[in-house]
């Protein structure tokens, strides 16, 4: 069976190298014994980029950068709904670890905590942006607006996940934003939203069921066995 | 592995490879699970439509120049903080008891001070003598010196020959008294100041005046 038991978020760890980005339709999460020599690397040049920003070193900055760049400006423009506001989700997100870096104890991975700051700097903007525009909604229902990109397959398809992941929970399109589309790990995920990895794998489930529910056209009632 | 409709949503929360597998081949059998698996995997494909993760040639040097302006304040902050770098790097709260600490020790010395203030004059030190003091001690050794030279010229022949047991003491005494101020007129050379010594002078002048009078008065 798969990994049942509860991870604490501490334990969460990223590799530093970007995993297949192809489309996830089956679980890839299957752990078995220690740590694996590739898993063991990543944990030393996760330390090693935290102790190299810690001293303040651009260049390990821009490590960072060439490592996750792409994947966090696209999770904050998933978020967001735009570029701009994206772009500047990240920019001051880097501030935030290099005012920070000092105070950062090594209690989960470097990078699972900067893309922890990422998320949280993400909603700070939308609560700003909310109050800027007076919106009395919810936030956790705002939908964000989202700012043409470079067009993909299936524009139309894209469209309409877009709409439907506002419609979802905060944590609900956190989670399928970490694991469907930036390729995170359950473990991975646990780590950034402080939640446990089978929270994580529940919180999936339930936005994978709200979207189907939402994209999906209506079916009988019969074909319904559950 | 035999899986059933009902093993459905538990294997898509958290499901094995092999539970998977077995899914799927139920799913060949069963056309309702077989939409279930194909709606559900459409959302990983869909997914896929959200990824961009494409670079903004100018997006970093922008990062990179905020990072740098960010560096410089940093290390602005920290040169104007250096004046106070002598402190040890205390807590918040233990430097508003320091703080407190330094005031009330401020307030108890003032309160001291201002209860017992110092008295100019019984803290000089007395073991030395002011300028002006001195010159008056000088001028009483002058004067001493002048009276006991007119009375030693005067007793000097009964001290030279004594004609009785009491002059021939007197003799003696002044002998001693005169190898008394020798040594201390030696030592007050060397420290003018020392007023001990320039009393035990006069005192010695003053001994002397009197024993050269009662030589004068047993002449008599």
């Amino acid at each position: 069976m798969g990994t049942m038991g509860l991870a604490l978020p501490w334990k969460a760890r990223i590799s530093s190298t970007l995993r297949e980005r192809g489309t996830r339709v089956q679980p890839s999460e299957q752990f078995a014994g220690g740590p694996s020599p590739a898993a063991v690397d990543a944990l030393s040049e996760d330390a090693a980029l935290a102790t190299a920003c810690r001293s303040g070193d651009l260049r390990a900055y821009e490590r960072l950068y060439a490592m996750h760049g792409g994947r966090m400006k696209n999770l904050a423009r998933n978020v967001l709904g735009n570029p701009i506001d994206a772009e500047d989700a990240v920019q001051d997100t880097f501030l935030k670890v290099q005012r920070s870096i000092a105070s950062f104890r090594g209690q989960s991975s470097f990078v699972t905590w900067t893309y922890r700051i990422l998320i949280n700097t993400c909603y700070d903007a939308r609560r700003s942006r909310l109050r800027k525009k007076e919106v009395a909604n919810d936030d956790s229902v705002e939908t964000p607006r989202p700012e043409p990109r470079a067009p993909g397959a299936h524009p139309t398809l894209r469209m309409a996940l877009e709409r439907a992941l506002g419609k979802l929970t905060r944590h609900q399109r956190d989670v399928f934003l970490l694991y469907e589309v930036e390729g995170f790990r359950h473990a991975e995920i646990a780590g950034m939203l402080e939640m446990t990895e089978t929270a994580s794998k529940n919180t999936l489930f339930q936005a994978k069921k709200n979207l189907r529910q939402m994209l999906e056209p209506p079916r009988s009632g019969a074909a319904d066995t559950r | 592995m035999n899986v059933t409709c009902s093993d459905r949503d538990r294997i898509f929360e958290d499901g094995t490879l092999a539970e998977w597998a077995a899914l799927e081949a139920h799913g060949t059998s069963c056309p309702l699970c077989a939409e279930e698996i194909r709606a559900w995997k459409s959302l990983s494909v869909a997914a896929a439509e959200l990824r961009d993760h494409s670079d903004s040639p100018s997006f970093w040097p922008r990062i990179e120049r905020a990072l740098a302006e960010e560096a410089a304040r940093n290390a602005q902050r920290a040169g104007r903080k250096s004046w106070f770098s002598f402190l040890p790097n205390f807590s918040p709260a233990w430097r508003t008891v320091l703080a407190g600490a330094f005031v009330l020790l401020l307030t108890i010395s003032a309160s001291w001070f201002y209860l017992h203030p110092p008295k100019g004059p019984e803290t000089e030190d007395k073991s030395l003598l002011k300028s002006s003091a001195l010159r008056e001690v000088e001028s009483a050794e002058s004067a001493y010196e002048r009276a006991i030279d007119k009375l030693a010229a005067e007793t000097k022949p009964q001290l030279e020959n004594p004609s009785t047991p009491l002059l021939a003491n007197y003799h003696e005494k002044l002998l001693l008294l005169d190898s008394a101020i020798a040594d201390l007129r030696a030592q007050a050379g060397m420290n003018p100041s020392n007023a001990q010594l320039r009393y035990q002078l006069l005192a010695m002048y003053q001994e002397k005046q009197h024993t050269l009078e009662e030589v004068l008065e047993a002449r008599r």
